[in-house]
């Protein structure tokens, strides 16, 4: 079980974006954007087969021809005057029926990718995945940016529509992210390596969906833009959110009049002080939190 | 033999050019474990070895089954005369690619295997009345040619539909084909509503494909038997129950039954099996 180079590209100090799938797909939507924005070329993949259950037989003529696994997989570009490398794990590699990675399997995964990341010098590794937030799907969603180094900070201050956790609403600077995503920041700071990681918000009625949500994916990209110094054209994304906002806009309109209500509240919330609370009250909140929760147990959904 | 494989091996078997059959428990009709189990029955397997189940089943507490608290087993048994090994395991939870590289294990080098024979059974929306077919699907085009004077269907094109996995046979049987080993994994269609009881003819149906293959020479005499009886019961209850007569007529004559018929099929035959018994 390891790694397997196709190719050993001669990359200097390179950056690593990396993710795996979560909620609306958030960070998978990033890499793929950069990935296929910048023609990156894939050179190399993490064997799957003690990772993952197959996820495809095919058989011809009664003959086994092959067993296909989620892939796990590394791409390179020297692009906007910098070395990239993108990590793109098709799944989580889980244990017990659980959905996020966790337990042996998960931290082998993360010392692989690392393993590579090391291997090339990489000076940085970025992960991205979503934070599910009170907020509305008409809204621009911010970045909740989780650094490993507290270096960083002063860094991230500057981004723009991001906020770091002691800027959250009643997180007091605390939280966890769930998965891979957020296992690798804690497996690069265990190596010294510096690692962030930047959750687009997703409304949390939309947590269940089995929808992407890439207008999260442009915010992280937008600060990635930032971060990297890089200018990544973002209309190809637009296109994609069109779309699915029209899906979210269907199932927005299922909600019952009275949740809906609720949710429309969410639209007022503004971040101008991000430390600052919105027009909705901690009471609201509470209320806003416990409707949306009655109503996806009602429906059988949601993670 | 790879190192670190829980395998705990009894008795090393004289085994020189051996082939292994495989059957995992909670099949379709049961197949898997009756058809390995009555192999052990008749041929006098005797069990040699088993894998550890902690790295690959929850145990976090038992399963209850007939009244009885259950524990997962993989066993493996060396019927030493008919160079067979016979492999009987509840399929695992966790860390598939490493317990079927165990069970290969084992079987390579502690039996030195040649070839590989896996059971299983999938539900059918035939009638029981319908002669059972066996498929087969192989892992090299040389084992396809050699089992082209069986009575097999051999041609099967297949795709795993999406939002499905593939079985935990198929998955053996591509490590198989990486080491080398010419398998094949057999199914027998078994009509739904026997698919929680039992199904005499379709083990028949698997054993006998076996016998001949591995020249085994097993008397069927009792097995036989037990088709005539289970034949016979379900001749009963329709007999004694006309809406059973009326499902299995209409499946007889190749028309599909409501998603709801289907369910009262099932209940019907398993309470009518359940009463006799």
């Amino acid at each position: 079980m390891g790694i397997r180079l196709y190719q050993k590209p001669q990359l200097e100090n390179p950056i690593l974006v990396a993710s795996w799938p979560g909620i609306g797909n958030i960070g998978i939507i990033v890499v793929d954007t950069l990935r296929e924005i910048s023609g990156a070329e894939e050179f190399g993949e993490i064997e799957p087969w003690d990772f993952f259950y197959p996820k495809q037989v095919l058989i011809r003529k009664g003959v086994l021809e092959y067993l296909e696994f989620p892939s796990s997989k590394f791409y390179f570009k020297r692009t906007w005057g910098k070395d990239m490398i993108f990590f793109v794990g098709e799944e989580q590699p889980t244990e017990g029926g659980r959905v996020y990675a966790e337990g042996r399997k998960a931290y082998h995964m993360a010392n692989l990718v690392l393993d590579l990341a090391e291997k090339f010098k990489c000076r940085r590794v970025y992960t991205s995945g979503a934070a599910v937030a009170l907020t509305h799907h008409t809204t621009k969603p911010r970045v909740w940016a989780v650094p490993n180094s507290e270096s960083l900070i002063p860094e991230m201050r500057g981004y723009g529509n991001t906020v770091l956790m002691s800027d959250i609403e009643g997180r007091g600077g605390h939280g966890n992210i769930t998965g891979l995503n957020g296992l690798l920041l804690g497996v690069a700071k265990k190596r010294g390596l510096e690692a962030i990681c930047l959750m687009g918000e997703i409304p949390v009625y939309l947590q269940g969906l089995p929808l992407p949500y890439p207008k999260a994916s442009k915010s992280v990209l937008e600060v990635l833009n930032h971060s990297l110094k890089i200018e990544v054209n973002l209309d190809k994304l637009d296109e994609l959110d069109q779309k699915v906002e029209r899906r979210i806009e269907e199932f927005y309109q299922q909600i019952p009049l009275e949740i809906r209500g609720q949710l429309d509240r969410l639209k007022q919330v503004t971040y101008a002080q991000p430390a600052e609370p919105g027009p909705i009250t901690e009471e609201e909140e509470k209320r806003i939190m416990e409707d949306v929760e009655k109503f996806f147990k009602k429906r059988g959904g949601g993670d | 033999m790879s190192q670190g494989y829980p395998v705990k091996i009894y008795k090393e078997p004289d085994l020189r050019r051996s082939s292994l059959v495989l059957g995992w428990s909670e099949d379709v009709g049961n197949l898997g474990l009756k058809a390995t189990g009555y192999l052990n029955h008749k041929l006098k397997g005797q069990e040699f070895a088993e894998i550890e189940p902690e790295d690959f089943f929850p145990l976090g507490g038992v399963a209850i089954k007939g009244n009885l608290a259950q524990f997962p087993e993989s066993k493996f048994y060396a019927c030493q005369k008919h160079e067979l090994v016979v492999f009987q395991s509840d399929s695992p939870g966790a860390e598939w690619y490493k317990f079927l590289n165990s069970v290969l294990d084992v079987a390579e080098h502690h039996c030195r295997v040649k070839e590989l024979y896996i059971l299983g059974a999938m539900v059918s929306f035939s009638a029981h009345t319908t002669p059972r077919e066996l498929l087969a699907v192989v892992n090299s085009v040389e084992m396809k040619k050699g089992l082209s004077q069986y009575d097999l269907a051999r041609d099967m094109d297949y795709q795993t539909p999406l939002g499905e996995r593939p079985t935990l046979n198929s998955f053996l049987l591509w490590i198989a084909k990486g080491r080398n080993i010419p398998g094949v994994s057999l199914w027998v269609p078994i009509p739904f509503y026997l698919a929680a009881v039992e199904d005499a003819q379709a083990q028949k149906k698997v054993l006998s494909f076996l016998n001949e293959r591995l020249d085994l020479r097993i008397d069927f005499s009792d097995l036989n038997q037990e088709v005539r009886e289970q034949n016979e019961q379900l001749a009963r209850a329709r007999s004694r129950f006309p809406q059973i007569d009326d499902y299995i007529n209409r499946l007889e004559s190749n028309l599909m039954l409501s998603e709801e018929e289907n369910g009262e099929l099932i209940k019907q035959i398993e309470d009518s099996i359940r009463e006799e018994d």
